[in-house]
């Protein structure tokens, strides 16, 4: 189930837990090179609680806080994470309309215009498809090819940046000659939105708006969430960033204010631990 | 009259393949009402190939934009929701610009999905120059989750397009436009019945102990007019190179002891490499011979493109064993 606006800091804690528990394991050796979302929560949450359940969802390679908030249960994803042929770069959960992780870099981007036709003039229904990408995706081909295919074919999609300002150790001057992604986009004649993507409630109510929007106008619409990566890029990659830096950024970690009783932390930890134990046994 | 000025103009295509996957296509549309084309000028293309097509289904036409790579990765995400798309990528030449969404997106699909997709990618060998006359067949046999075929006849063409639409796979389909119109057999020209990926033809039955001659492409056509005349030499043309016919090659290694491989495309780490090195492993015994292209670039030059493929002279010299 899609969570509704009461639960969104149960499902960001979710998120937040249960990638804390992979990367303990990952550093004992015990799991993948997995990709974290530490610190960008808000948005995957944020955005799939404004999607019906028959909304479609595509993501990169950072993707299990993408699928934790379109509702992939908990065993099914930690199947995959854990003892899986795909991995956390090619899954999918069609049952939940979490339609892949891509892993290289841009290819989701007109792979989800690909599906977007397809709801549009095949299925012909009013859902519509959200597809999450980062900053650095906007340098590769593949984002401007499924820009211009979106645009072209007026697609009912979302793109959503998740603007980190970073890839893995590189900073934007290496990839981006502009300010915000948004100024990109603006040449595709696609209407854009900035928000700040580390205020869950910020996100969710632009994301109600647009997504609306993109159902009644069957056209593409752009949300730059800005963003802070808190982790390391992946587990078998230093962080070239200072403490000082890492200090500053977590001032804005988008679950430093939650309201979550205890029982039900308790619960989640409880759920993900159980889950992880169980299979790490079998 | 008409021979000399086709020689002498090289746009005045050969048409009947290209005509054979069209009726294919135009069919497998009227079965299967999730067959959509797409491809770049895919609508102009098709009122000159096939109009029949975008009259009957105009809304199942969609013209994309030059870039190849993102239009293969849009028909991947089309894919998933049900579609059977066919991308024309038009040159061969252009589907080097689309390895990445080949190789590493749809090819992969079948995997992480566990379901293959129907997806078919059709393209043509130009005659052109440099990046407009390339095979690059060979590169898309080396990546599992692909097949990859080059029919030689009408009739091979239209089954291998039927079967590419309605078997489960991501398909890459050749057409050869240097194979000749007027050379064709009766049969060859028979549209309607499928053929199966990995299942060759035998072109002619030869003589038990006489060379077996293994072909594909245009180089059937080449094979066929150096052999008139001689009984022994049996002629196989592959059609599908990925999967290969094994069994079949495998029933003609008890009768033929040499064989000679002519393929159209350049022979180092070529299909004419692969099935040597396999059939050598399991028939040591057997004498193996290769003919293909140059490994040159390939020159605008319409005699010094020509000249770049076997000979019939070649061939004639090669099966003196």
């Amino acid at each position: 189930m899609t969570p509704s606006s009461s639960n969104v800091q149960e499902t960001m804690l979710t998120i937040r837990l249960l990638e804390d528990r992979l990367q303990e394991m990952a550093l004992q050796g015990r799991g993948a090179d997995w990709h974290f979302n530490k610190g960008q929560e808000a948005i995957s949450v944020g955005v799939c609680a404004a999607l019906r359940d028959t909304d479609y969802v595509a993501t990169h390679h950072r993707s299990i806080a993408h699928a934790v908030a379109k509702g992939v249960p908990l065993r099914p994803l930690l199947k995959e994470l854990l003892t899986g042929r795909a991995g956390e770069m090619h899954m999918n959960f069609p049952e939940q309309r979490f339609m892949f992780s891509w892993q290289l870099v841009g290819t989701c981007i007109p792979v989800a215009a690909g599906m977007a036709w397809a709801v549009k003039d095949y299925l012909k229904t009013d859902d519509i498809i959200v597809v999450f990408h980062g900053d650095a995706a906007t340098a590769n081909g593949q984002w401007h090819e499924g820009m211009n295919l979106a645009a072209v074919q007026q697609l009912p999609i979302l793109f959503v940046c998740e603007n980190n300002h970073i890839a893995g150790n590189v900073r934007p001057e290496h990839y981006q000659p502009v300010a915000t992604v948004s100024e990109r986009v603006v040449g595709y004649g696609i209407e854009t939105a900035l928000v700040d993507g580390n205020d869950v409630e910020l996100v969710q109510a632009a994301a109600e708006r647009i997504v609306e929007w993109v159902r009644k106008e069957q056209r593409p619409y752009f949300l730059e969430c800005d963003t802070t990566r808190l982790g390391r890029h992946k587990q078998g990659m230093g962080d070239l960033r200072s403490k000082e830096e890492m200090k500053t950024l977590a001032l804005r970690d988008p679950l430093r204010n939650i309201m979550v009783a205890p029982e039900r932390w308790a619960a989640i930890q409880e759920e993900i631990d159980g889950i992880i134990d169980e299979m790490e046994v079998s | 009259m008409t021979t000399t000025q086709t020689q002498a103009r090289p746009f005045v295509r050969n048409r009947l393949i290209r005509d054979s996957i069209s009726r294919a296509t135009y069919d497998a549309m009227k079965c299967d009402p999730s067959i959509y084309l797409f491809g770049e000028g895919c609508e102009p293309k098709l009122h000159y190939d096939a109009p029949y097509i975008l009259e009957e289904f105009p809304n199942r036409v969609t013209t994309l934009p030059i870039s190849e790579d993102g239009n293969v990765n849009f028909c991947v995400g089309a894919s998933l929701l049900g579609l059977k798309p066919v991308y024309d990528a038009i040159s061969a030449d252009f589907l080097y610009r689309a390895m990445d969404s080949i190789c590493n997106t749809a090819a992969k699909l079948g995997f992480v999905r566990g379901q293959e997709p129907t997806i078919v990618i059709r393209a043509e060998f130009l005659t052109g120059g440099p990046t407009t006359g390339q095979r690059p067949e060979a590169l898309f046999t080396h990546i599992p989750g692909l097949r990859v075929a080059v029919p030689s006849t009408p009739r091979d063409a239209y089954g291998l397009m039927r079967t590419a639409l309605e078997t489960p796979g991501v398909t890459l389909l050749f057409e050869d436009r240097e194979i000749q119109d007027g050379e064709f057999e009766e049969d060859d020209l028979y549209l309607g019945e499928p053929v199966h990926f990995g299942d060759a033809s035998i072109r002619r039955y030869g003589e038990r102990g006489g060379p077996l001659v293994l072909t594909y492409g245009v180089m059937r056509q080449v094979v066929e007019r150096a052999l008139e005349g001689f009984e022994r030499p049996r002629v196989i043309d592959l059609r599908s190179l990925y999967p290969i016919d094994w069994k079949r090659l495998d029933w003609c290694m008890s009768r033929h002891f040499q064989v000679l491989i002519v393929e159209p495309d350049i022979p180092y780490g070529g299909i004419g490499a692969e099935i040597v090195a396999q059939l050598a492993e399991r028939f040591p015994a057997t004498q193996f011979r290769r003919l293909g292209a140059k490994r040159e670039t390939v020159s605008a030059n319409p005699v010094a493109h020509a000249g770049l493929l076997p000979t019939q002279e070649a061939i004639l010299d090669a099966l003196i064993f």
